[in-house]
């Protein structure tokens, strides 16, 4: 597949009129593979406060969260070459990039305190937990989307877990003591609503 | 888990992987395979895909002022030689480099980095004993405690001297390995183990010059120095260069 759509004709004649239409993340790292540092400077303006939220929201540190999106910028200005539209959308690529050093950065911050060694496999049957309490939805989670249905599907606990591991970037262990719920409980649940959650999207 | 499907294993992973859930020592492997292994790069672009637009459940925040700035000046001192056109790279190339690799989490633990600065310029406005004019320093702080426990400072940007601001109990056979990593290197690299309350000199002859943000820290080692070439011990102190 090729990068039909995104010319660079529109993207390299920015001008006022041009900003309603919807930012095109593909042609802009396109534009920062040629060493444009004025498109990065345009991906940050569209996109700098909304990876700063994502980014504090799992590393719970504003000023760690501003080096980890100034590293993110940089990162994604190195690789904006190896982005092939082919294989995901450009807006995912671009988030991917900072997430995952915001979850190196806490796993590394975190490295010496979360030992755990307990086999998720142990828990696969213990499900008495979930009927010990009630539990309420943990966040206001429906975005329209085709995903939305599948979560929908998953008990809400469970549903909680993989809410709190992909927005807050709580480690297993973190996820149970937060929710109460022992933490080979917790491993099992989200091992099994990914393999549902992967089938429902199938 | 054996008996497991190989096929769903690896949908599995990619999804622990990109919620987040796995350790450092699993995430380690899985950045690796994800280098080389196309199933496992589309099985978490898949998630990635499937996920993100639950990140708009975590609220924008806009950046401070001096963010835009620092990347700025950051993105000057990039090599240029990863904007070789466009034709040659994203077209031609055979197989796609790093899916989703990142830089070493060593550097996200740098949230210190302004803190740094300001300690700096405490320091710098008092009886400060810097001779000459050193072109970078670093204030390398106490992750827990955001306690200064040493200075580096260069006289020049091939040669730097760490000097401990106190002392510190280093535990029975154990040592403090000096690392430093710029913004574009791969990984840290070691600059020798370090006595505590001894300053030391430095030649960073085979390392590129010093430059603006790089990173230093000194981590607790076993007391020959880490076997693995990289930091694999706790953080103890870590800190930015800033350029004056």
């Amino acid at each position: 597949m090729t990068n039909e759509g995104v010319t660079n004709e529109g993207v390299k004649n920015v001008d006022v009129t041009d900003v309603a239409n919807e930012f095109d993340h593909a042609a802009v790292l396109e534009r920062c593979a040629r060493g444009d540092h004025d498109a990065l400077h345009q991906l940050y303006l569209q996109e700098g406060s909304v990876l700063l939220g994502v980014v504090i929201r799992i590393v719970k540190d504003r000023g760690m969260a501003e080096d980890i999106v100034h590293d993110a910028c940089l990162n994604i200005w190195q690789r904006a070459a190896s982005f092939d539209p082919s294989k995901g959308s450009a807006r995912t690529w671009i988030f991917s990039v900072a997430r995952h050093l915001a979850l190196n950065a806490i796993r590394y911050r975190d490295r010496e305190i979360n030992i755990d060694h307990s086999d998720p496999a142990e828990f696969e049957h213990d499900e008495t937990f979930q009927h010990a309490l009630r539990v309420d939805e943990a966040f206001d989670w429906q975005t329209g989307q085709r995903m939305d249905t599948c979560l929908q599907e998953l008990e809400t606990e469970r549903r909680n877990c993989v809410l709190h591991a992909y927005v807050d970037g709580l480690s297993h262990a973190e996820i149970a003591a937060h929710t109460g719920a022992p933490l080979g409980t917790v491993k099992a649940w989200i091992k099994r609503s990914l393999l549902r959650l992967r089938e429902c999207m199938a | 888990m054996s008996g497991v499907d190989k096929h769903e294993d690896v949908h599995t992973l990619a999804g622990e992987y990109v919620l987040g859930t796995l350790s450092l020592s699993e995430r380690q492997p899985v950045e690796e395979r994800l280098t080389h292994d196309e199933a496992l790069q589309q099985a978490v672009m898949a998630w990635e895909e499937r996920f993100l637009p639950y990140s708009a459940l975590a609220e924008p925040m806009p950046p401070s002022d001096y963010l835009w700035p620092r990347i700025k000046r950051s993105l000057k001192t990039q090599a240029p030689v990863h904007h070789t056109p466009v034709a040659q790279t994203a077209k031609n190339r055979p197989a796609r480099p790093r899916l989703l690799n990142s830089l070493p989490a060593w550097r996200g633990a740098a949230g210190l980095g302004l803190a740094a600065a300001l300690v700096m310029g405490i320091l710098l406005a008092k009886d400060s004993p810097v001779p000459a004019t050193p072109e970078y320093m670093v204030v390398l702080l106490a992750p827990q405690t955001q306690s200064a426990g040493w200075v580096v400072q260069a006289s020049t940007r091939q040669r730097i001297q760490l000097i401990p601001l106190g002392t510190f109990e280093v535990p029975e056979g154990k040592a403090l390995e000096f690392w430093t990593k710029a913004d574009d290197w791969q990984a840290p690299v070691s600059l020798g183990l370090v006595e505590p309350g001894r300053p030391i000199h430095v030649n960073l002859d085979e390392l590129p010059p010093l430059q603006d943000n790089q990173l230093f820290e000194l981590t607790l080692e076993e007391e020959t120095g880490s076997a693995t070439g990289l930091p694999t011990g706790p953080i103890e102190f870590i800190g930015r260069a800033v350029e004056i």
